[in-house]
């Protein structure tokens, strides 16, 4: 079952500066957007890169490697060489604390 | 266009497929390659398959069934031995004809042999393929003592993935500074304190001479400097593959010359990949490059001509290569005889800028920063005076520069 997991703290984002986290195994990029926190994972869907060492910009996130990018909003991969979406995550914040269910 | 038969079926033979597929519907497309794996891109051969790391999608980018849904007729095994262009068909080394009414060559390029006595000793390997990679990472295993030659981009991620399996590796290079073609000696020498500190040996500005077989083991001669090793792995780089071409009459200089968009000198008969030499605008010069970006996006080119759009490549030049820890990126034209902006990006972290007499950005190297890619990559192509400071200031976000 899904669950709530504290990782990071809100001021800590900084507007269209990704942030990367773990949830145990899973590697999650924290976006701050005009219109919230976003997750998706950080891991490139093309091949092996952190999203969160990537470039963004206007809602999207690029890989650093290839250049693929990806909606941070929805996931949804955009370019190439990136054909399959990232997943995305559910994001709450309270008293300060960003957490996100995975 | 009836039936586009291309002869090569590696990354650019691919993406040229996938291209032509998306823009023609009803075209036929045969897509021949001599290996007998279906199409993989090559850039992880010398970095995760080595290692036996998982490449990920990065290898295979397309599953098997890609090619029959998307009525690609991929054939491997296929080795074309001739093109009659008169007649408008290939010979297989079969023996099959196989008629066509636009041929694409994207035959890429094969690892250059080493040209001095000895080289022909069955322990002195290349990396081309991915059978050369698996037959390398075997021998690898064993520990045997890795003299590298060739300090470029393969010759230095050969010897950091040997270093990382636990041999004992020395490079010779032949130049005084390593990846001497592609980035400018600050970046060479970051490369070279990485490499040593990671325990590889370096020998720079020793051209080898000779390699001596004696019993267990093999002796390079470069000289003032002798090496010692059980395997040798020569990345002194490629050579077109460009025989079928000639044969058939095309016009050919080190690469099938080509326009820019992939036509080469004969009616109907286009160049796709590495083994194209043509017109680069960003360059200002023609140039035949070997790349992954060159591989991906030049085909589409080619396909766009092959259905009567003009759109020629004109992307600005980009390269990656990762060894150890490290990627390290290179854009544009980061000539030697630049100025060079270091930009720094935190622990580990710099893009070099690379600015012309005019103070514009002409190139950039990116050491684990490919975060700064695009900006930079905006920044080149803008092609204006940049102020120094503010570029070379992390404080200031490039892409308000560009």
């Amino acid at each position: 079952m899904p669950d709530w997991h504290r990782v990071a703290e809100e001021a800590d984002l900084k507007p269209e500066t990704p942030l990367g986290v773990r949830v145990g195994d899973t590697q999650i990029a924290l976006v701050r957007l005009e219109d919230g926190i976003y997750a998706v994972s950080d891991v490139c869907t093309h091949e092996y890169a952190l999203l969160s060492e990537g470039f963004c910009e206007d809602g999207r996130l690029e890989c650093p490697l290839h250049q693929a990018c990806f909606d941070i909003r929805t996931g949804k991969a955009l370019t190439e060489p990136a054909e399959v979406d990232l997943a995305t995550y559910p994001v709450k914040v309270e008293d300060g604390a960003v957490f996100v269910r995975v | 266009m009836a039936r586009v038969v291309i002869v090569g079926a590696g990354q650019a033979g691919r993406r040229c497929a996938e291209a032509l597929r998306d823009l023609d519907p009803e075209a036929e497309i045969v897509l021949l390659g001599e290996e007998p794996h279906p199409p993989y891109d090559r850039p992880p051969l010398s970095k995760a398959v080595l290692l036996g790391a998982d490449p990920g999608n990065g290898l295979f980018v397309r599953a098997p069934e890609f090619y029959a849904a998307r009525r690609i007729a991929l054939r491997t095994g296929a080795r074309v031995a001739a093109i009659e262009p008169a007649a408008g068909r290939v010979v297989t080394e079969a023996g099959e004809r196989i008629g066509y009414d636009a041929l694409v060559l994207a035959t890429g390029a094969r690892a250059r042999r080493l040209a001095v006595p000895g080289a022909e000793d069955p322990r002195v390997l290349t990396l081309r393929t991915l059978d050369d990679a698996a037959a390398l990472r075997a021998r690898l295993l064993a520990r045997p003592r890795v003299a590298v030659v060739g300090g470029g981009l393969i010759g230095l991620e050969v010897a950091a993935a040997a270093c990382r399996l636990g041999c004992a590796v020395t490079v010779l290079e032949a130049a005084e500074r390593l990846m001497a073609r592609c980035v400018p000696p600050a970046v060479s020498d970051l490369v070279a304190a990485l490499h040593r500190a990671r325990g590889v040996t370096l020998h720079l500005g020793q051209a080898l001479r000779a390699i001596e077989p004696r019993p267990g083991g093999l002796v390079l001669d470069a000289g003032a400097v002798r090496v010692e090793a059980e395997l040798v792995v020569a990345g002194i780089g490629g050579v077109p593959n460009t025989t079928l071409a000639e044969a058939a009459g095309l016009a050919v200089r080190d690469g099938i010359l080509t326009d820019a968009q992939g036509r080469s000198s004969a009616e109907g008969i286009y160049a796709a990949g590495e083994v194209a030499r043509f017109p680069h605008p960003f360059l200002g010069r023609a140039a035949r490059l070997e790349s992954w970006q060159v591989a991906q996006n030049q085909p589409a080119a080619v396909a766009r001509a092959l259905c009567g759009e003009a759109a020629p490549y004109d992307e600005i030049p980009w390269l990656w290569t990762d060894q150890f820890d490290w990627n390290l990126q290179v854009l544009g034209d980061p000539d030697p005889a630049f100025e060079l902006v270091r930009r720094p990006a935190g622990e580990g972290r710099a893009t070099f800028l690379a600015l012309d007499a005019g103070g514009r950005v002409r190139g950039a190297v990116l050491l684990n920063n490919g975060r700064e890619a695009t900006p930079c990559r905006r920044l080149i192509a803008a092609g204006k005076a940049v102020d120094r400071a503010r570029l070379a200031d992390p404080e200031v976000p490039l892409r308000q520069l560009a």
